[in-house]
């Protein structure tokens, strides 16, 4: 079974927590092990939206995950980045993991989600998907939806 | 036992920090302004018991002479700082050794 990390950034965007179930569930459907590694307040708003573990099933700390990681341990790097930090945070599993891999890029304001965007291009070779989006997971779900079927060819 | 940077900041006041909350571009600029001389490493290279959170290639600021390191700190929910700490120096040597380009 094919192994993906869901890694999440700092919780305050709205979007995150649905956008984290969601792409999980999409990913199980095609057959994905999947991982989310996360903050402990965004594993809080996980297991209150997902308080049976229906969907999100594994869990990781980010720091202890990122602490372990090892090349190629996923096969699919899918990485939430909506603020500078989170960039880092993806940057440095993309270089530690060495693997297939995808940005979701995302924020309200035009220039940053641009400089976010080119921060990812310039510094990986990862596919990226984008939407200006905040509290309106909308355009994202349906930008994730295209990639996961592309996934499917 | 080897340096923890994680524990260092948690436990001890000896450090300071030249700036917090801020994007890692430009966290990289205050580390190359700051110090005279610097080393690079990748992103997720172990220093001082950590991963290295960043954009490669990342500085590590060397000041020989004090026997301090000025390196990035960087946290999902707070962005990045930048903190000099004092290491002794058989712990600068293994980060001088960690490099990538001088």
């Amino acid at each position: 079974m094919k192994k993906a990390l869901i890694l999440l950034g700092c919780p305050e965007a709205p979007s995150q927590t649905p956008l984290a179930v969601y792409t999980t569930y999409k990913l199980k459907e095609i057959g994905y092990e999947v991982t989310v590694a996360s903050t402990p307040s965004a594993m809080k708003l996980l297991e209150v939206s997902d308080p049976e573990s229906f969907y999100v099933t594994n869990k990781v700390d980010i720091e202890s995950c990122l602490d372990n990681l090892k090349e190629k341990e996923y096969d699919l790097l899918f990485g939430f980045v909506h603020k500078d930090a989170a960039t880092a945070y993806f940057v440095t599993f993309y270089h530690i993991l060495n693997t297939k891999s995808v940005a979701l890029v995302f924020e309200k304001d035009i220039e940053l989600l641009e400089k976010f965007i080119k921060d990812v291009q310039e510094n990986t070779d990862s596919e990226i998907i984008s939407a200006r989006a905040y509290h309106n997971p909308t355009p994202l779900r349906v930008k994730v939806d295209r990639y996961i079927e592309s996934l499917e060819d | 036992m080897s340096f923890c940077l994680e524990q260092h900041l948690q436990q001890s006041e000896d450090y300071k920090i030249l700036i917090k909350n801020t994007g890692f571009k430009e966290a990289k600029k205050v580390i190359e302004k700051h110090s005279s001389k610097k080393v690079y490493v990748n992103a997720g290279e172990k220093i001082l018991g950590a991963r290295i959170i960043g954009i490669p290639p990342i500085p590590i600021g060397i000041n020989d002479d004090e026997s301090k390191v000025t390196l990035p700190y960087t946290k999902p929910c707070h962005g990045t700082a930048v903190v000099e700490i004092p290491l002794e120096k058989d712990e600068i040597e293994k980060i001088k050794s960690s490099a990538i380009k001088d």
